[in-house]
């Protein structure tokens, strides 16, 4: 278990993209990609994973690009979550993604963890969901035989399952920036103050003009867009009774789970708890208001 | 397959020999013989792994060795190796540890985040740490020398 | 009374810097050479099953495998208390991660390979989690051979049954007591089993060397116990004693768990396995949790009658405990908190059934608070209760009837002097009880909760410890103790003490950790009595250095020993005032006279302490008679909370605490003491949360799940107060009090909560779920209990 690793895998650090696609399209399911390893590492010591080769992409500097050019944020498949915190461009621009950036683990794991290995853990929980399906992010794939790109909305089919082909890999994902004036919260449901994985989490980014997105993380089988909730709220200005019915629609939207951190009921609960106090958050940042980015809501 | 690496532990050039599976903190601790990272879960929840990778606090016990292999490794073994800095006198001062064990990661998570953050808040210093578990002192202590340090500390 | 120099001042741990640069080594940091085999242990996936076979001939084929053991090879029991237990099971299986066998190798990654080709065939069994369960008629016998254990004389088991003992306290006449009551309330509360959670996992490395000597490196509270255990367990080898060297390094948290004997003795049996070789046993995590000692179950039922006024009349109490497959630790826990478990409280008429429990859930033992923490969990949230019931406020209902020096305790012995009723006072008024606050947010509520504590030392009546004292040329001084430094602040206490006899600086002392060929004999660490005991040997130990300094500078210089006396380290004489001579000058050179002739003893001396006022002779009907308890230690406690109505959330606002701890040797320490061990507490009560599934196995061995506090989530404020009404036998006065601030902090949550939002949570633990649930369906009284998942 989580003592030494007695799996046997060989270790390559291709130095650029052609090393890394010809070992993927040699390799297929037996490699696993290595960039922060906090998750896969303690899969192998759990065994959970064994593969033949650990293939380590941190020394592709392409990858380890975070650049803004105004119109498309572009996260390389390196870039670790504190990475994305000590940005301005992304704490300017992309306040959802910082915000929950900022919730996960605690900094040693965020200096190693990145958002691309969160996407491709596809884990229900993953912090990075909301907000990226929210900016409707799209991930970029390359393999041997090329480059494809699929939005996050289509990304995740599954519980730790993602549309990733056995040779491709994720090369990064690019962020449309939003344009209009926005505010947004990124509201997530832990058993205490430290670091934990999401037993809910919500996400809620409102434009200028009524238009709302919402997503959530940990009540699926994928973290998704609340749809019904965006289709009722767009085009109208809130009030109270919209509210409570936006809040009933949570029932439709979410399928939590009873497991050891949190049974269906209280997640249920806590969603719409949750969503209520990140959507009255999120108008008042838009509107220069609210609390600073990165304050507890719940 | 067994190969070599270089590191540069604590300022010094170090070459070993690591399976690809060798985790980076078995290595510092049983083939390079510094013991200051602790085994505490093996899972990077705890924190008593922690230490620089160019200067940055990680979780060893979720590194391999190889992935290192070139690059800077910190631990406490090498933050103390001058003496003691002031923030560890301000620990004597005010008993901050108990049984010691959390001792080495948290004070290793400490120096990166001062380094970046020299004027912090008590609620960043607790945010700062909150990846380094102690079971004994309630963190009140660690945090008290810490924040007496910060308001003492010149410039 | 001249004022104290050392003892009662904050000075610095003197083993802070060894922490604090690394230096100090734990178990693991030992290199033991290029000979050092490393083991893996094969576990049972069954709560419950006999061992039909086990073939290790694969396993043994891998190289670099040295050895494979099995229950045969030791077929050897063990315990503190009771020896219900083997070091490997013979015929079976009782709880789920038990060790089956041991796959010793050259390299850890080889152990775990091989462990994996160990095949074991088991015939499973009906197995039973539940305590209430465990004693109906017709549940699986976990202990068939219970009635033929050997165990101290004041166990009561019950052969034939799951009931490994059964402490009964009878005094007074409780139905009388309940006739006479004005009001009696009942209630059941439900207390699941925590996790020590030390940073320090237990290991053990184990050499039986080619001569037959067996030597330990353990990360322990007890080194001594530990050699006594292992040499008994292992002699029908041959082993005795003097062939067993227990060496206790830095531990890295012990919190009970490291006491008594647990995964030691595989080593030890793997030592000897593999002669010749040290043999390391370093557990992971997972196994921390599940294959040490977990905090004990317990069911609560209890039964107060009270009177219009206040009085209490009676006070009933059963407690189911779930002890785990193997009692011989924790049956004394059951014992212990059977012979207390009134609470600090004056009451006429009680009757206690404290019943310890065989079950298939892990072996589980001594945590901190050794069983009160788990029993007044169900007590003061009851008192706050019936309290209220009868329309009185719950300090004044406890000043009431708090219990004072020379009242009968529930035994019979006279309750010894206490200032229960100046921390009840003290922390009433920190805490501005009886000021309702109101918060800003209408989503929050604010209350507050207040709880009572007490506990005895647990320990056998014929408890003792020895100290050395020895000086070098520049006048320091080593003491060698076996009482052990797991961060409570036993060093730097010592040296106060005997700093303040010798009047050296605490900066000239050095406490060495155990030997047990070099340091004397302890007990253990545990039981909040070191500073009481061993304090007392350090203290004689020291007085008795001073007598024979004394001695030589009265041959020497042909003075009256009685116009002697010590100053900052020197000795100085009451008549002759020009007269000074430092204790380096002499303590190991001697004093040269004119003649050249030396007059002189190298300084060198002991110190004992032996308990002789205890008896746990008491009837077995009754619990009667006797002395078991050299003395309780009392405190109160009370915090302050807002509640979050809509998210359960709790944020502790404030929490404050008063201990009498007799004379605090280290005021500081004793604070930082009630510090962490409140947020042990209050983990307990508001983030802890082991499952289990329903074939008893823990689910959440890891941090990830099992939730124990970051830095974020101390209480916004705390405050330790310490209240000093001195113990006339302890050093200056001291009282133990190091497991004390745990006790109070599940109760107050409690307590806290229902003046909150009035939902009264029995079930520990009390998380922001229950609570967001409980307000939601507008339950008062949610009965959550998820231990044991379905």
């Amino acid at each position: 278990m989580s003592g030494v690793i007695s799996h046997e895998f060989e270790y390559i650090k291709p130095k650029d993209i052609v090393e890394l696609t010809e070992l993927l399209s040699q390799y297929k399911t037996k490699a696993r990609i290595l960039s922060g390893g906090t998750d896969l590492i303690v899969r192998i010591k759990d065994g959970f994973e064994f593969p033949d080769l650990l293939i380590d992409i941190k020394g592709i500097n392409e990858l380890k690009e975070l650049k803004f050019d105004k119109e498309t944020l572009f996260i390389g498949a390196c870039i670790t979550f504190n990475e994305l915190i000590d940005s301005n461009i992304v704490k300017d621009n992309y306040p959802l993604l910082w915000e929950a950036a900022k919730s996960v683990a605690s900094t040693a794991i965020r200096n190693r963890a990145t958002l691309v290995g969160n996407i491709c853990s596809a884990v229900p929980s993953l912090d990075s969901g909301p907000a990226l399906l929210i900016y409707e992010a799209e991930v970029i794939l390359k393999s041997k035989d090329g480059e494809r790109i699929v939005n996050i909305n289509e990304f995740f089919t599954g519980p730790r399952k993602t549309v990733l082909k056995e040779d491709e890999f994720v090369y990064g994902v690019k962020v449309p920036h939003p344009k209009k004036k926005n505010g947004g919260a990124y509201v997530k449901l832990g058993r205490y103050n430290g670091e934990d994985l999401a037993q809910v989490g919500i996400g809620v980014l409102v434009l200028d003009g009524n238009e709302y997105r919402v997503a959530h993380c940990a009540v699926g089988p994928v973290s998704a867009r609340a749809r019904k909730i965006e289709n009722l709220l767009n085009g109208k200005k809130l009030n109270d009774s919209l509210f409570e019915e936006a809040k009933k629609l949570i029932e439709e939207e979410i399928s939590p789970i009873t497991d050891i951190r949190a049974t269906k009921e209280y997640r249920m609960h806590m969603a719409k708890v949750m969503f209520e106090r990140a959507l009255k958050t999120a108008v008042d940042r838009m509107n220069g208001k609210g609390p600073n980015y990165g304050e507890r809501l719940i | 397959m067994i190969r070599k690496i270089s590191i540069i532990l604590n300022g010094e050039k170090r070459s070993v020999y690591v399976e690809p599976n060798d985790l980076l903190l078995d290595v510092l601790r049983d083939k390079l013989g510094d013991k200051t990272p602790k085994y505490g879960c093996g899972r990077g929840d705890c924190g008593t792994c922690t230490v620089l990778v160019n200067g940055k606090s990680v979780r060893s016990c979720l590194i391999l060795a190889v992935e290192v292999d070139g690059q800077e490794v910190t631990t406490l073994e090498g933050i103390s190796k001058n003496g003691l800095t002031e923030l560890q006198k301000y620990f004597i001062k005010h008993s901050s540890f108990q049984c010691g064990f959390c001792a080495p990661g948290m004070i290793v998570a400490l120096d990166e985040f001062l380094k970046k953050n020299p004027k912090p808040s008590e609620e960043e210093v607790k945010e700062a740490i909150s990846g380094n578990l102690c079971r004994c002192t309630g963190y009140v202590p660690i945090i008290r020398a810490v924040m007496d340090y910060v308001k003492n500390r010149g410039g | 009374m001249e004022e104290l120099k050392f003892v009662g001042k904050e000075i610095p741990r003197i083993d802070e810097k060894e922490k604090i640069t690394g230096a100090a080594k734990y178990v693991d940091d030992i290199d033991f050479g290029p000979n050092l085999l490393y083991a893996e242990i094969v576990e049972s996936p069954y709560p419950h099953a006999l061992i039909k076979k086990i073939d290790t001939s694969e396993a043994e084929k891998v190289e670099g495998v040295v050895k494979v053991v099995t229950g045969k090879d030791f077929p050897y029991k063990f315990g503190l208390y009771m020896k219900d237990r083997y070091i490997f099971p013979q015929d079976r299986v009782r709880f789920v991660g038990e060790q089956v066998a041991a796959v010793v190798a050259r390299d850890p990654k080889i152990a775990q390979k091989a462990a994996k080709l160990v095949k074991v065939e088991y015939e499973p069994l009906p197995a039973v989690f539940d305590p209430l369960e465990a004693v109906k008629e017709g549940a699986p016998i976990i202990h068939p051979e219970l009635g033929q254990y050997s165990h101290v004389p004041w166990f009561f088991p019950k052969g034939g049954s799951n009931i490994a003992h059964h402490r009964k306290v009878r005094r007074g006449d409780v139905e009388k007591g309940f006739r006479e009551a004005d009001y009696v309330f009942e209630d059941t509360y439900k207390i699941p089993r925590y996790a020590h959670c030390c940073m320090e996992t237990h290991i053990s490395v184990a050499y039986y060397d080619l001569s037959g000597r067996l030597t330990l490196w353990n990360s322990s509270q007890s080194p001594h116990v530990q050699k006594s255990l292992i040499a008994d367990a292992l002699s029908p080898l041959g082993i005795s004693e003097k062939d067993v060297r227990v060496i206790t390094p830095y531990v890295g948290g012990g919190f009970g768990g490291k006491a008594g004997v647990t995964m030691e003795v595989i080593a030890a049996a793997l030592a000897i396995a593999c002669k010749g070789h040290p043999v390391k046993v370093r557990w992971r995590r997972d196994q921390e949790f599940y294959n040490t000692y977990m905090r004990q179950q317990v069911i609560s039922k209890i039964k107060v009658g009270v009177k219009k006024d206040g009085t209490i009349t009676a006070f009933q109490i059963e407690n189911f405990w779930d002890a785990g497959p193997y009692v011989e630790y924790g049956a004394n826990v059951v014992n212990a908190s059977g012979l207390s478990a009134t609470g600090p409280y004056r009451i006429p008429n009680i009757k206690i059934d404290s019943y310890c429990i065989y079950t298939n859930l892990p072996a589980a033992g001594p945590y901190r608070g050794f069983g009160y923490s788990e029993m007044l969990f169900s007590v003061e949230s009851h008192m706050t209760r019936v309290a209220k019931a009868i329309g009185m406020d719950p300090v004044e209902f406890r000043k009431k009837n708090a219990i004072r020096e020379g009242d009968p305790l529930a035994y019979g012995a006279p309750m010894n002097p206490n200032g229960l009723l100046e921390a009840i006072d003290k922390v009433a008024k920190e805490i501005e009880w009886g000021k309702k606050e109101e918060p800003k947010d209408p989503n929050k509520a604010i209350g507050k909760g207040f709880a009572i504590f007490w506990k005895a030392p647990a320990m056998p009546p014929n408890v003792s410890t020895t100290a050395f004292l020895k000086f070098s040329g520049d006048g320091s001084v080593n003491i060698l103790v076996s009482g052990m430094e797991i961060g409570q602040g036993y060093h730097v206490a010592m040296a106060q003490i005997a700093a303040e006899i010798l009047t050296i600086p605490v900066e000239k002392i050095r406490v060495e950790l155990p030997d047990t060929d070099r340091n004397p004999y302890h007990w253990q660490t545990v039981a909040s009595h070191v500073t009481w005991a061993s304090g007392n040997a350090v203290k004689r130990a020291a007085l008795e250095a001073r007598d024979k300094i004394f001695d030589v500078i009265a041959r020497a210089y042909y003075f009256n020993k009685d116009s002697l006396y010590l100053e900052n380290g020197k000795v100085k004489c009451k008549t002759k005032p020009d007269f000074e001579l430092d204790l380096k000058d002499f303590v190991i050179n001697g004093i040269m006279k004119e003649d050249g002739y030396y007059v002189g003893q190298n300084i060198v001396a002991s110190g004992q302490f032996f308990v002789e006022f205890a008896s746990a002779l008491q009837d077995p009907e009754t619990s009667q008679g006797g002395h078991p308890n050299v003395h309780y230690t009392v405190g109160a406690a009370a915090v302050k909370i807002e509640v979050d109505k809509q998210t359960g959330k709790i944020k502790v606002l404030k929490a404050v605490e008063a201990i009498d701890c007799g004379k605090a040797i280290n005021p500081l320490n004793v604070k930082d003491q009630m510090i962490g061990g409140l947020l042990q507490g209050l983990a307990t009560a508001l983030y802890e949360d082991m499952r289990f599934d329903k074939n008893g196995k823990i689910l959440n061995p890891n941090f990830t799940d099992y939730k124990i506090p970051t830095a974020l989530d101390i209480p916004e404020e705390v405050v330790p107060i310490i209240v000093e009404v001195a113990q006339p036998d302890g050093p200056y006065g001291a009282r133990g009090m190091a497991e004390h601030p745990m006790i109070p902090a599940a109760p107050m949550i409690a307590n806290a909560v229902e003046d909150a939002v009035g939902v009264r949570i029995k079930a520990l633990p009390i998380t922001a779920e229950k609570i967001a649930l409980a307000l939601a369906k507008g339950e008062k009284e949610p009965d959550y209990y998820w231990h044991i998942m379905k």
